[in-house]
């Protein structure tokens, strides 16, 4: 260790594993501008362009350029890959080319088998008999365990999106602790646990994390033969500024082989690396062009990781994200800003490589962040629409200040805390439920219990209200279960063995569940109470359409009649979820996001009160459906601001779209009033918020013309993607949304 | 106390510095061919208090403030109501809520010394500096407005606004005149040119009004870098 730390700031990290404490004692925070930046070298240049084709190529072939279907992938199981090996400062790759997708099998052998052939491969037959018969997969077990309730809750489109056919994601590793520590470290402080998980009494708790930990120790061994086979040592501590980056990537890298999960963050990791980068800086071993090449490379290699989906799973999330999210910035608990030289340097990547949805960069925004880091991400959301803000000053008090961003907006302390993740429930069809007696508006079955269809000419709100509580406690529980034995289910038969060896043995869980049709099912309401709602029902008595009159106030103006029935739902989903106990004791949280979701969910949806067609897409996330925030940016805003973020601590992610013009006149203008939204939203407790920067003529462009636009990144609801890597349908979906351009 | 008012704009990022609570107020004098908000030169009847006002803008002032906005009053001639005036932004400013007047300064200078002092900043809009041009253009001559021009001046820090309307408003002459006005005024005054635009043109027709420039062009990206270079070439600074 005695070189690895040198000139390090002794301190606790030194006796446990401690990477925060690591920071805390040794970071340099950075008030200035952006004036030291570093172009991109002449090296890394030319292997992004290489980069660049490879990634035309692959948009050619269907958006997957290459897939291996022989090999199951594990750490270890391919070869070194290499993009240009003598221009690469970082290497490893998760096949033995670049874009080459492998196969990961054990959350489910059929999505492996229709992913390869919807793109034209066929999986080996060897792999397909080992793991359809002598192996349980996650998929084969929850399947065996799905109630009859469950399964017509899933198809029928009231729980959706449940990571039941593949990895689920939302964990982070700390990778860092392979770079401060080196492997061989951090298994000796596993071996340490597994030994103090004798002589006890060998419950079923004990012998579930022996059984673990175990696992892990076999993870950090086979990490150690990864490195060995690029030709480096990560047993021991790393000893410069690349090999801190190496390390990690590597860390981040046998991660992703081993797990297909939809959303693979990185952490938090700039800050971490800035120490490392500052040491050879000072000692003059690195220049800072050197110190931004090893940070654009890294977020090369970022921006190749792929996962081999079926063409349903795009529907749901589309763009081919990975959500390998970097969380930047922030505040300290003692008051220093965490903004450091490398919270610029990750995200100049943007201009020295060009925009791009990956990494899903993502401020972590504080009133209290220096005032030159505001302008210089207003700036670069202004050039790239690439970055999302989180505000950290609502975070930081739950979750400390050295957690990370799982997928979109998920918090949690980084090597502490892990989620479990699953589906979201779709409000818009439970308030469906609720006016047609429990019965699926589409189909007629009997979804939730049995309840009174409301009678008379006009809806009317008490009745339809305490419905809907009745459908969301049944709703709720039932969601709870379902992910109870999902999580179960991937513990056993998909444990994230690299990730977990690098989490405490003791972590905390969070369970994180979701709704979608926040802003539909709240106008609905709005409508019942304040207007006057006529249901058309069929013979069957089902709610076909409805007939709307009279004058209500939507969701999205700063209206508080409206803006409480929207409070009033998360808060009463939120309580009920923590009525049903969840798996391993943990602890439930609720987000309103749904990605691309929102047209999928929409199209499983009926006709609504509040005048939305059958099958029209939701608005994402929190937001106020398209075209009814009319009193302007700011008032949707305030309404978004008023969900709490104590009932919603997963998230509420809230996408938003303005003409640059209408920031201002001129460029500084524009850059001093985006940060000054900024930093209103998070006084106003807002917790998160997308920021595209374009103008709609663009988009319309790029929808004809797509090969002119391939860098042209979008935020959505909760990442970025590649404009014309969206269906059309989600493309229209994108030009609808509110544009705020009124001055 | 009340106020006649047009409309409310929360986000306002044109009319001042940073994010701005823009209140155009309605009633005006002038009647300026190229007028884009015809609709708030009758004082109707939809009024509003100073309370609300401030109540509302209070509520979003976040975001006025981590811009460095506040409140702008425009209008319609903000000036004209200056007893309101003065009280509503005697009450922003007690709430350290930066205040701006629009005005086109056609009005009796009472108006300015009523509400100037609990006014940060002016935005002051000369429509033509020859008198006969200014007649032709806006219905009356500007003696009175260039009065009140100077006495802004030499109160507050203002920018003057100028509307570049092709073939009106941009010859060499007509900058060179604005330039030598903006000289003997008795601070240094940055200008903004703004392009004029035909968007308004629609609402002239809905109050049954002719509007009378049906053949002049919208300026254009060109028509502002050349009126602003012959500007800047005069020792003008522009915003």
């Amino acid at each position: 260790m005695k070189q690895a730390w040198k000139e390090f700031k002794p301190g606790k990290w030194q006796t446990s594993i401690n990477v925060r404490d690591f920071i805390q004692n040794n970071y340099a925070p950075y008030e200035g501008n952006s004036d030291f930046l570093a172009p991109v070298t002449p090296r890394t240049k030319k292997l992004w362009d290489k980069c660049s084709l490879l990634l035309s190529q692959e948009r050619e072939k269907q958006g997957v350029l290459d897939v291996d279907p022989n090999v199951v992938s594990t750490i270890t199981s391919h070869q070194p890959g290499y993009i240009e090996k003598e221009l690469e400062i970082i290497v490893g790759l998760q096949t033995d080319a670049p874009l080459k997708r492998s196969v990961i099998a054990n959350g489910g052998v059929r999505m492996a088998e229709q992913a390869c052939e919807a793109y034209g491969y066929k999986l080996n037959p060897a792999i397909s008999d080992i793991y359809h018969n002598h192996v349980t997969t996650h998929n084969t077990a929850v399947f065996n365990m799905y109630t009859d309730e469950m399964k017509k809750a899933r198809k029928l489109g009231i729980i959706t999106g449940l990571p039941d056919g593949y990895g689920r994601g939302r964990i982070i590793g700390d990778y860092r602790r392979i770079a401060l520590y080196g492997v061989n470290h951090l298994l000796e402080a596993k071996r340490n646990d597994l030994q103090g998980l004798a002589n006890q009494p060998m419950d079923e708790k004990t012998l579930c994390l022996r059984e673990e930990v175990s696992a892990q120790i076999a993870a950090l061994n086979d990490i150690i033969l990864m490195g060995n086979s690029y030709g480096f040592d990560i047993s021991r501590p790393a000893e410069n500024a690349q090999e801190a980056v190496q390390w990690l990537y590597l860390g981040y890298l046998a991660s992703i082989k081993e797990q297909n999960g939809a959303a693979m963050s990185i952490g938090r990791v700039s800050t971490f690396l800035d120490i490392y980068l500052a040491r050879d800086l000072s000692n003059n071993t690195l220049t800072e062009s050197a110190a931004q090449e090893l940070i654009d490379q890294m977020v090369i290699k970022l921006r190749l990781a792929r996962h081999l989906r079926t063409p349903d799973y795009n529907e749901l999330f589309a763009g081919d994200p990975l959500w390998v999210t970097e969380a930047i910035g922030g505040t300290g608990l003692d008051g220093r800003t965490l903004v450091t030289r490398t919270s610029y340097r990750i995200l100049h990547t943007l201009y020295n490589l060009g925009p791009a949805p990956e990494p899903n960069l993502t401020i972590l925004w504080s009133v209290d962040l220096p005032a030159a880091f505001k302008k210089f991400c207003a700036k670069v959301s202004l050039d790239t629409s690439a970055i999302q803000y989180e505000n950290d000053d609502i975070m930081r008090p739950v979750y400390g200040d050295d957690y990370a961003i799982a997928c979109c907006v998920s918090a949690m302390r980084v090597g502490e805390q892990m989620q479990l993740f699953g589906a979201r429930a779709n409000l818009a069809k439970a308030l469906l439920l609720a006016i047609n007696g429990g019965r699926d508006e589409n189909s007629g079955e009997q979804l939730a219990p049995v309840m009174p269809i409301p009678t008379g000419e006009y809806l009317d709100y008490e009745i339809v209200r305490n419905n809907l509580s009745k459908v969301l406690s049944w709703l709720t529980g039932l969601y709870v279960n379902t992910m109870n034995l999902i999580h179960f289910s991937h513990d056993k038969y998909a444990y994230e063995r690299a990730q977990m060896a690098l989490h405490d043995t003791d972590v905390k869980r969070i369970m994180a569940f979701g709704v979608a049709g926040l802003s539909v099912a709240t106008d609905s309401l709005s409508a019942i109470r304040y207007g006057k709602v006529k249901p058309l029902r069929d013979e069957t008595g089902l709610a076909k359409d409805f007939v709307i009159d009279g004058e209500f106030p939507f969701y999205g103006n700063d209206d508080d009649q409206v803006d409480t029935l929207a409070i009033e739902l998360s808060q009463e989903f939120s309580q009920k979820l923590k009525e049903h106990a969840a798996y391993r004791d943990a602890e439930h949280t609720l987000s309103i996001l749904t990605i691309t979701s929102n047209v999928m969910y929409g199209k499983k949806t009926g006709a609504t009160p509040d005048g939305r067609k059958a099958g029209q897409a939701f608005a994402p996330g929190a937001n106020p459906m398209h075209g009814r925030d009319k009193k302007g940016a700011l008032a949707a805003m305030q309404s978004i601001c008023k969900l709490s973020y104590d009932d919603c601590r997963d998230g509420i992610s809230y996408t938003f779209s303005i003409l640059p013009a209408t920031l201002g006149k001129t460029a500084e203008a524009r850059i001093q009033n985006l940060a000054g939204i900024l930093d209103g939203y998070a006084a106003s407790q807002g917790h998160h918020i997308n920021v595209n920067a374009l103008d709609r003529s663009i988009l319309e462009d790029a929808r004809k013309h797509p090969e002119k636009y391939p860098q042209l990144t979008i935020r959505v609801s909760g990442y970025a993607v590649n404009f014309i890597k969206l269906t059309p349908a989600q493309q229209a979906e994108v030009i609808e949304r509110t544009f705020y351009e009124s001055l | 106390m009340q106020g006649y008012y047009h409309s409310i704009e929360h986000f306002g990022t044109v009319d001042g510095q940073g994010i701005r609570y823009v209140l155009f107020l309605s009633g005006c004098q002038l009647r300026c061919r190229f007028c884009h908000n015809p609709d708030t030169w009758q004082q109707n009847c939809q009024t509003i208090t100073t309370e609300k006002i401030l109540k509302d803008l209070l509520h979003y002032r976040h975001f006025y403030d981590a811009s460095n906005g506040g409140i702008t009053a425009s209008g319609g001639e903000p000036l004209l109501q200056s007893q309101f005036l003065a009280e509503l932004f005697l009450a922003c400013q007690s709430h350290n809520i930066h205040t701006t007047i629009d005005t086109a300064g056609y009005y009796d200078p009472k108006h300015l010394t009523t509400v100037l002092p609990y006014t940060n900043a002016a935005l002051f809009s000369i429509k033509a500096v020859d008198p006969q041009k200014h007649r032709w253009l806006a219905g009356f001559d500007n003696q009175q407005i260039l009065e009140n021009l100077n006495y802004v001046a030499q109160s507050i820090p203002m920018t003057l606004r100028y509307v570049i309307i092709p073939g009106l408003t941009n010859s060499l002459e007509d900058l060179q005149a604005l330039a030598g006005l903006v000289h003997t005024l008795p601070a240094l005054v940055p200008i903004e040119v703004l392009p004029y635009h035909s968007l308004g043109r629609h609402k002239w027709k809905t109050l049954n009004m002719k509007y009378t420039l049906d053949d002049i062009p919208d300026a254009t990206t060109q028509d502002i870098a050349t009126a602003s270079n012959i500007l800047k070439s005069e020792g003008i600074t522009i915003v």
